[in-house]
């Protein structure tokens, strides 16, 4: 069950750890103004990372694409041409035109209304479940490398556990105990995807842990707490930034699958997942019901694993084999 | 792990809010079928003796019965298996067929037309949501040209041709999406096979540059690819679980999804385990044919 990225509880060789970000690890043409770097690291600078990021073209589009579905999400109500559940049972399954863009549902419903108001649901699951995998999963990964030992063994077996279930499964039996919903479904899904953020951090955090910056704070007298906030975290990050970009697509593809076997966001609020659903059963007679919504989703899921490739590039250069792609 | 594994999969019952028997029965139900249910379920005794019980059942292969019809919950998933190992199998095959060809021809000519294709088109292939692509599939190739039935399941031995006509769309669809991670796998694997001394050698003692691919080029790329189908392999039954439900194939994941709408909670028990069961059997499988493609490690 080891990955590349992963060697695994209870081997810990950091030498063979993909080192951390130092001065001498960015790629050419980054600049580097503190040359003697042996005891400072040097921490992401964001100016420069998104100086690099912009340089990318893919990436960049990626990036405005989400910013985009943020503010079509926000605005939701609006940007909305007609409510989300406005019945017009005079212009059932409509084909597109300049009325309605996307066409009409079974229950004349505006199909474009909809996918634009679908946005804020995808956006706010994604973000909300990610904040719950990121947070915990960091934490657990942080206190399993850093200690290592006993400490390590017990929580990395734990996970294993966790990660031998299915995602799909697995958020489908956590919404099977708590209820389906929304709220419970952004926290099956942000269950799921601890795991996956606990391996990345600790394997991250044996690369740092011994680094010379590490062992000087911790000479001079750091507690732990300092030494993990302020040294570790810091420079252990840049696989977590990329790993939270990457798990963003999962969950709002995650929430889109749940919905639309019923389990997620409830009728007869719009989600891109239930629409896709609903669609289902008159994909012949009236396709648009069905494949607006999944391009909605396709676009934003594709966004951000694009800008997620695009941060593995300018953040983490090392790992850009040995971690693309991994979709549970 | 195969303990914690089953804790976890004991636990999800434990966690249902309320009486998981009532639950399950609905309002009209008489006395004698609940207190029938409650004792079979073992839900009356103390949670450490319902785990022992549970799972000394579940080594005998005894997974309870259902709440809903009565019947074993092995039979019911024994029932299924087939459909879904035959979905599995069928993708992955899909799946290398996409990645093999496509990532090595990608690595063989980094950063040429193909390359970047082959980089687009596994992005694509990790993002699209995969019950959508299957709606697609069925308006296109089921309802627009009419070339394949939009879903349902034959077994091979009543109507081969049947079968293979109704495999063909959902071993697409769940295919393509692991196809896109190996292709990538593929690719990095073969780049880094390709930058290795010995096929430098290879490659300066003049031999054909076929028998340099296939022999010294692609067996060392082998491994990872075996590592990453493996793990493909076991995230390719999570998907399954959609895919089975939009194409009305009648497997596991449709039975875990009937069983969570019926509240029928052993059956899902069962189903929920024999994922996991399959997922470590997965890993073992891998380590071991691991060990075996590489004389390196088995020698360690």
């Amino acid at each position: 069950m080891t990955t590349p990225a992963d060697p695994g509880p209870g081997r810990t060789v950091p030498s063979t750890q993909p080192a951390p970000q130092t001065v001498t690890d960015r790629p050419p043409g980054a600049g580097s103004d503190t040359a003697a770097g042996t005891l400072r690291p040097a921490r992401p600078r964001w100016r420069e990372t998104l100086g690099l990021l912009a340089r990318n073209p893919t990436a960049l589009i990626a990036a405005l694409v989400v910013l985009g579905m943020i503010v079509v999400a926000l605005l939701d109500e609006q940007l909305a041409p007609e409510g989300p559940n406005e019945i017009d049972v005079g212009a059932r399954l409509q084909p597109p035109s300049p009325d309605h863009p996307f066409g009409t549902d079974d229950l004349g419903r505006d199909v474009f209304s909809r996918v634009i108001l679908g946005a804020a649901v995808s956006l706010r699951v994604g973000l909300i479940a990610v904040s719950i995998s990121l947070v915990v999963g960091t934490l657990i990964g942080l206190l399993a490398g850093f200690y290592g030992k006993w400490v390590d063994d017990v929580l990395m077996r734990l996970m294993d556990m966790l990660f031998a279930f299915p995602a799909v499964l697995l958020a489908i039996s956590i919404v099977a105990i708590l209820g389906p919903g929304l709220t419970n479904t952004t926290i099956a899904i942000g269950i799921v995807y601890i795991p996956i953020f606990a391996r990345v951090t600790r394997s991250s955090v044996l690369g740092v842990r011994e680094e010379v910056y590490v062992r000087a704070a911790r000479s001079v007298g750091s507690s732990d707490v300092r030494l993990l906030a302020r040294h570790v975290l810091p420079n252990a990050a840049p696989p977590i930034i990329v790993q939270t970009s990457v798990s963003l697509a999962f969950a709002v593809l995650s929430e889109a699958a749940l919905s639309f076997l019923g389990l997620g966001t409830q009728p007869p609020d719009p989600s891109w997942g239930l629409m896709l659903s609903e669609g289902r059963g008159y994909i012949e007679l009236a396709w648009w019901i069905a494949v607006f919504p999944g391009l909605a989703i396709f676009l934003l899921v594709l966004s951000f694993n694009l800008l997620g490739d695009g941060l593995r590039d300018v953040l983490d250069p090392r790992q850009r084999t040995a971690m693309s792609g991994g979709r549970q | 792990m195969l303990i914690g594994v089953s804790i976890i999969v004991f636990a999800l019952i434990q966690f249902v809010p309320g009486d998981p028997v009532r639950l399950a029965l609905g309002t009209r139900f008489s006395q004698e079928t609940y207190d029938a249910l409650l004792e079979r379920s073992g839900l009356d005794q103390p949670v450490l003796q319902q785990y022992f019980t549970w799972s000394g059942r579940a080594l005998t292969g005894d997974l309870g019965v259902s709440f809903r019809s009565g019947e074993p919950v092995t039979a019911l998933i024994l029932e299924r298996l087939p459909a879904t190992l035959t979905l599995a199998l069928a993708a992955i095959l899909v799946a290398l067929l996409i990645a093999v060809p496509l990532g090595t021809l990608s690595a063989l000519r980094p950063r040429s037309l193909v390359d970047r294709g082959a980089t687009v088109l596994s992005q694509i292939g990790i993002s699209v949501p995969d019950f959508w692509m299957g709606i697609v599939f069925i308006l296109v190739f089921a309802g627009t040209l009419g070339w394949l039935p939009s879903g349902g399941y034959v077994p091979l031995t009543e109507d081969p041709w049947g079968w293979l006509q109704r495999l063909i769309m959902p071993a697409i669809v769940t295919g393509v999406v692991s196809g896109s991670v190996i292709t990538r796998f593929v690719r990095s694997s073969v780049l880094e096979a390709l930058g290795q001394d010995h096929v430098r050698t290879a490659q300066a003692k003049g031999l054909p540059a076929r028998q340099v691919l296939s022999w010294h080029v692609l067996r060392n790329a082998l491994l990872p690819l075996v590592t990453v189908t493996g793990v493909q392999l076991a995230y390719l039954l999570s998907g399954v679980v959609v895919v089975e439900i939009v194409f009305a194939w009648p497997g596991l994941g449709q039975l875990a999804l009937q069983a969570v709408q019926a509240r029928d909670y052993p059956v899902l028990q069962g189903a929920v385990l024999l994922f996991a069961l399959v997922f470590l059997l997965v890993n073992l499988v891998v380590d071991l044919l691991y060990s075996r493609l590489d004389p390196r490690i088995a020698r360690r």
